[in-house]
């Protein structure tokens, strides 16, 4: 493994209901180098969804650090981590989570609205991901034409139109059935292996997780045999 | 696609909602002008050119004060002023009280020549003339009764100990008001016995000197025994619309609830909107959209429904306006019926100020959620 692309020391992440106190994930290390494509692996409830979302820039930890690309995440402030996650991270979500009143074209385009290109470089790129999710010729399609693999390969084009140099996946095949799902896995194998994308992918299914290089496991908010597979 | 183009995108996903939002703030806004015209067209009522240099002095205390004979004179002789005539409110009664109207004593000589703007037949304005128990009317009144010329009414005095036996000599058309009766104010005299005056009526030499005159006149009697207060005619007309504050109230007070309706119907469309797109807000926060940006797709969203609603009512106002002819419509309330540039502008400034206080509260509120709790919102 060479440079960590992903630093995670001591992380714990509480929920307080009242006196009920739940760990969702307890002091937990764990280092994802530049390249790899990590499955996180665990039951239901075991804190996979939770370490994902942290390491992404979308919630934060109660105390411990995540330092991703050098930076840690939990330092920075709304506006900044926005910009953070942008520019960083690529997120494929369970159920696609497509804008219904958008082609697949301009589901795509949208992480790229708010930079500062062109009408035509947009285009570009939006169609140079689409290509590379093989669904170039679906660009007028809105989701509802869609299968849901197709879907999910639109969002995972969504994910990759800003070249974020960390994808991130929950249960991306949840919503599929075999062959989608062995669709999509394979996708996001080609861009690991293919694109040099890092890729984190929690899945509690051992069949998707056996696509990834390495697992990690989960269970109880503690990662099992120290984070190594 | 473009930022404005996905504001497009969200605002058309309800086509129905959006259509009837559209169409409430439409014709909110329609309402909210029109009344706005209605009260402007009462508070500037019926302005000619010739009626803007008619003044008229009075007596400070009250309008039930006279004001001395001699005053009319000196009057007479202030720069500017180009005509002055007695005009008294005589108050009479014709067979039962309900039969209201106006009728004047004045200076039959100059009455028509200061009542520049009504058209009369010069046969009968000299037959008037002749006549000290001659008198004028409008041609509403005339048409109220049924008179003819040459009949012959009477008029019971109420303010005066005296009753009035007057022969129609003539009809006018046109000016203000068409409902007046105009009667020689030397039958008064003799019929009282008084030399008092209700009121003096200044014609002014042109626009220019009105302001002068006003200040000179009230200068001229501020140390007399009848001090005067001096105005334009329609400030005076003004006066007498004791119920106009009313109706001023009333239609401001239907405006503001015209406008919190419209603010009501535009928040509830969009937290309906906002609400329902909970994740997908999530999601673009997800994709590295931030706070202030969400903020700006809402609130363009919510403003562009108001103002497009807005221009849709001004423009049905403005319609209204041109193609409708509101005198008729109005049985002559409304000589003109003016949509202002300034009606419109404040309409659509109301419009679209209320578009964007109305989504404030749910823009804030998903601007301030986490992405999580966006997230775990079932679609
Ligand atoms: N917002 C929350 N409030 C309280 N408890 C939560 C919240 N989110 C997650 N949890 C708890 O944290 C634990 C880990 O959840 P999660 O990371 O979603 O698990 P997984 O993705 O492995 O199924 C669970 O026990 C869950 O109930
Ligand atoms: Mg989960």
């Amino acid at each position: 493994m060479d440079q960590a692309i992903v630093q995670i020391r001591e992380l714990s992440k509480l929920y307080r209901h009242g006196d009920i106190e739940v760990v969702a994930l307890n002091s937990i290390s764990l280092d994802i180098g530049r390249g790899e494509f990590v499955a996180l692996m665990g039951p239901s409830g075991s804190g996979k969804s939770t370490l994902l979302h942290i390491i992404a820039g979308i919630d934060r930890p109660t105390s411990g650090r995540c330092v991703v690309e050098g930076t840690d995440v939990s330092e920075l402030g709304e506006t900044a981590l926005a910009a953070w996650r942008k520019q960083h991270v690529g997120f494929v979500f369970q159920t696609f989570n497509l804008i219904p009143v958008l082609t697949a074209f301009e589901n795509v385009e949208l992480p790229l609205l708010l930079t500062g290109l062109s009408g035509r470089e947009r285009r570009d790129h939006v169609e140079a991901a689409l290509e590379l999710v093989g669904l170039a010729d679906r660009m007028k399609h809105l989701p509802r034409q869609l299968s849901g693999g197709q879907e999910q390969r639109v969002a995972i084009a969504r994910a990759l139109v800003t070249d974020p140099t960390l994808l991130v996946a929950d249960e991306p095949t949840g919503n599929l059935d075999a062959h989608s799902a062995a669709e999509v896995l394979g996708l996001l194998q080609t861009l690991n292996s293919a694109a040099g994308k890092t890729v984190v992918m929690v899945t509690h299914d051992p069949k998707a997780a056996a696509h990834a290089k390495r697992m990690v496991h989960l269970e109880k908010g503690e990662l099992l045999n120290g984070g190594g597979s | 696609m473009t930022i404005p183009g996905f504001i497009l995108r969200n605002a058309l996903r309800n086509k129905r909602r959006l259509t009837l939002t559209v169409l409430s703030v439409a014709l909110s806004l329609f309402l909210f002008t029109v009344l706005q015209t209605a009260l402007r067209e009462l508070s500037q009522p019926q302005v000619t050119e010739q009626s803007a240099l008619r003044l008229i002095t009075r007596h400070k205390v009250s309008l039930a004060s006279v004001l001395p004979l001699k005053y009319q004179s000196r009057i007479a002789r202030v720069p500017g002023v180009k005509r002055v005539s007695r005009l008294t409110w005589f108050g009479g009664i014709y067979i039962d009280e309900s039969n209201f109207f106006a009728q004047f004593g004045c200076d039959a000589n100059a009455l028509f020549d200061i009542l520049t703007e009504v058209t009369t037949d010069p046969e009968q304005v000299a037959a008037f003339k002749k006549e000290k128990t001659a008198c004028m009317v409008g041609i509403k009144t005339m048409n109220r009764f049924g008179w003819k010329v040459g009949q012959k009414i009477t008029l019971r005095g109420t303010i005066y100990p005296a009753n009035l036996e007057l022969t129609i000599r003539g009809v006018y058309h046109g000016g203000i008001d068409e409902t007046n009766l105009f009667f020689h104010h030397e039958y008064l005299d003799e019929a009282t016995g008084w030399r008092v005056v209700g009121c003096y009526w200044i014609q002014a030499a042109n626009a220019d000197a009105v302001a002068d005159i006003i200040q000179r006149v009230d200068a001229m009697f501020s140390s007399s025994a009848a001090e005067t207060k001096t105005e334009t005619e329609r400030a005076f007309q003004l006066t007498f619309l004791s119920w106009f504050g009313n109706v001023k109230l009333l239609i401001g007070s239907i405006c503001t609830v015209i406008v919190f309706t419209m603010m009501l119907v535009t928040a509830s469309t969009m937290s309906m909107a906002i609400r329902e797109r909970t994740r997908e807000i999530a999601v673009l926060k997800a994709l590295g959209y931030n706070g202030g940006q969400i903020f700006g797709l809402i609130l363009a969203e919510s403003f562009a429904l108001a103002l497009v609603g807005g221009l849709i009512g001004c423009v049905g106002t403005w319609f209204l306006a041109q193609n409708v002819d509101m005198y008729v419509l109005s049985h002559g309330f409304f000589v003109k019926f003016e949509v202002t540039p300034h009606i419109v502008s404040a309409g659509l400034l109301i419009a679209t100020a209320m578009g964007v206080v109305s989504c404030l509260a749910p823009a804030v509120a998903s601007v301030r959620a986490s992405v999580l709790d966006g997230l775990r919102e079932l679609d």
